[in-house]
């Protein structure tokens, strides 16, 4: 006759949570109780233990996950014969513990690094954003050996590298790969919005953008309003600091033979200043808002 | 009342301990000469698993390495992860051979002695030309709530919907914030009875007072600031207390620019020498 099972985890966990239960129960009601005593000893109780259940809170969430482990693999262990329990146990537990760990490792993208372990070293991930677009995204494949070396890597040739990890990468390999992030984060933003103008506002443009592979100085002549007459403005950004992602220079120039008329000198200023200010798609598509506005004018 | 007392003591005894586990990393401003050790001590364990082993718990200590690496470089500890997803592609969009998918994360996890809680949507959208991915929505918990430096740059990043400055920024944060309370616990224990922490050493004051010279105070105000792209500096500044008298006495108005002195300071000794060398000039007869 078989023997029951010794573990008998369907009576243990259902006590053993029932119990929890009842304990989180009448602690819920006793400060509950001292709630609605306005007596000030009563009142310090109440403190107590609307303490106590604060703490208990914090400490049951700090436990939470290991209780859950431990229900579940009860559950799963209550038909089956002790010596195979023991071992299913240890495997399903290993096996979440896995899917844990790499759901986990998975979540690391979103802090902008991540990466992997190698036979020579570490594959380290680097992903870009811009205003909460996700783009690019580079690797660095180190190898540990003395000295630290870069086996390979997909940065583009024209981030400064070789200076970066010449001043960090011997010695401080998480000052390197910040510094890294962050000349390659201002690149891809910098191109984000130079894409952007090209793809959105091509309207508004009356010449190619010209743009260098670091974007970091952009030339072009647009016109606030297509259909109209006036010659365009020419615009010239550059960001000395490949850090950024705004530009540290901007000159709007006018291309026209007469002299600005003044509310047109007024709007060629404030264009130079919205482009310091703001990311190059959002200027345009603030000019293109302001175009529609006046078309409703023109119509009505 | 008693039985109350004393479960409110069991209680925070294992919480300080569940919480050492966190905060029994070394301190961060120390992680990164760790990182490099611990570079090479993870790849030696990892080398020697690497010939393809299928076994489960192997395979589980190469990727629990893989974790402590990322952790120890970023400086983030993620604890839980969990992410659905959610077709919204419409019969039209797929003719027009359009995608769209919604993705919806949660994760969670730690900075020291700041936990935190994401919740995050991207919406990845996907036509002939390209593939565009953006988060849609950002929420984040955090605790200590109490950090009120942290509340205004949490909202900036929920605002922005920038993951990367946040995770980049808390990690600088909480390495100021440790060293912070380092410096100021360091003071107490050598100058204790000079040094008062009246509001503990993770506040921002620090207030030096001299036992033999009562009415006069030096409190010192290190605040740790994150500006609009994310950046993390201290911001230093002296604040004095003096008896009218002594205002009076003063005529090279020392006190008065005793602010714009410690700036200066600060700018030639550094940080824990200038609070060293203001303590001992307050103290120096008791130091004597």
């Amino acid at each position: 006759m078989e023997q029951a099972n010794p573990l008998h985890p369907d009576g243990e966990s259902k006590g053993g949570v029932l119990a929890h239960l009842e304990r989180l129960e009448t602690q819920m009601s006793k400060s509950r109780k001292q709630s609605e005593e306005p007596q000030s000893v009563q009142a310090q109780e109440g403190a107590l233990g609307t303490k106590i259940h604060k703490l208990r809170h914090l400490r049951d969430e700090l436990r939470a996950a290991v209780q859950h482990r431990q229900a579940s693999v009860k559950a799963s262990t209550a038909n089956v014969e002790p010596n195979l329990a023991v071992e299913m146990n240890e495997q399903e537990v290993l096996e979440e513990k896995l899917e844990n760990v790499k759901a986990v490792l998975q979540a690391y993208r979103f802090t902008g690094l991540s990466g992997k372990l190698t036979s020579r070293g570490v594959c380290v991930c680097i992903n870009t954003a811009f205003e909460g677009n996700l783009l690019d995204s580079y690797f660095v494949d180190l190898v540990i050996q003395k000295p630290l070396r870069i086996h390979h890597h997909s940065v583009p040739v024209f981030i400064p590298l070789e200076e970066i990890a010449a001043k960090y990468l011997q010695t401080n390999i998480q000052h390197f790969l910040f510094s890294l992030c962050e000349y390659l984060n201002a690149y891809s933003g910098r191109k984000y919005q130079a894409d952007r103008l090209q793809s959105d506002f091509a309207a508004l443009l009356t010449g190619p953008l010209q743009r260098n592979p670091l974007c970091n100085l952009l030339s072009f002549t647009y016109k606030l309003d297509p259909g109209s007459q006036s010659f365009p403005f020419c615009a010239r950004l550059l960001y000395k600091d490949l850090t950024a992602t705004l530009p540290t220079d901007v000159t709007v120039t006018y291309q026209g033979v007469e002299a600005l008329s003044t509310s047109w000198e007024e709007q060629r200023a404030s264009h130079e200043t919205l482009f310091c200010m703001k990311p190059l798609h959002q200027v345009f598509a603030s000019f293109a808002r302001k175009g529609e506005k006046l078309d409703m004018s023109l119509v009505s | 009342m008693d039985a109350e007392l004393a479960e409110v003591r069991a209680l925070q005894a294992e919480i300080a301990a569940l919480r050492r586990a966190c905060e029994d990393q070394p301190a961060p401003w120390e992680e990164k000469s760790r990182v490099q050790k611990s570079f090479q001590a993870i790849h030696q364990f990892s080398s020697k698993g690497w010939k393809s082993s299928k076994d489960l718990k192997s395979q589980l200590g190469h990727l629990e390495s893989e974790l402590s690496f990322l952790s120890t470089l970023t400086g983030i500890n993620i604890r839980n992860y969990s992410k659905q997803t959610e077709d919204l592609t419409g019969t039209e969009m797929t003719e027009k051979s359009i995608r769209k998918v919604l993705q919806r994360h949660r994760l969670s996890g730690n900075c020291h002695m700041v936990t935190f809680q994401l919740e995050f949507q991207i919406l990845e959208i996907q036509n002939k030309e390209r593939l565009s991915s953006a988060v849609t929505d950002l929420n984040i918990i955090m605790e200590p709530t109490e950090c009120s430096e942290l509340s205004e740059f949490v909202s900036r990043a929920e605002e922005r919907k920038d993951l990367f400055m946040f995770f980049r920024s808390l990690h600088f944060f909480v390495e100021w914030f440790e060293y912070r309370k380092h410096a100021f616990k360091h003071f107490k224990e050598k100058y204790p009875d000079a040094v008062h922490l009246s509001e503990g050493p993770s506040s921002p004051f620090m207030v030096i007072r001299s036992a033999s010279q009562p009415g006069f105070e030096l409190v010192i105000v290190w605040r740790i600031q994150i500006d609009e792209d994310g950046k993390v500096f201290p911001k230093l500044d002296l604040l004095t207390k003096v008896p009218q008298r002594a205002l009076e006495l003063d005529k090279n108005r020392a006190i008065e620019t005793a602010p714009l002195s410690f700036r200066t300071l600060l700018g030639v000794l550094g940080i824990e020498a200038a609070l060293e060398s203001l303590i001992k000039s307050l103290c120096a007869e008791q130091n004597g």
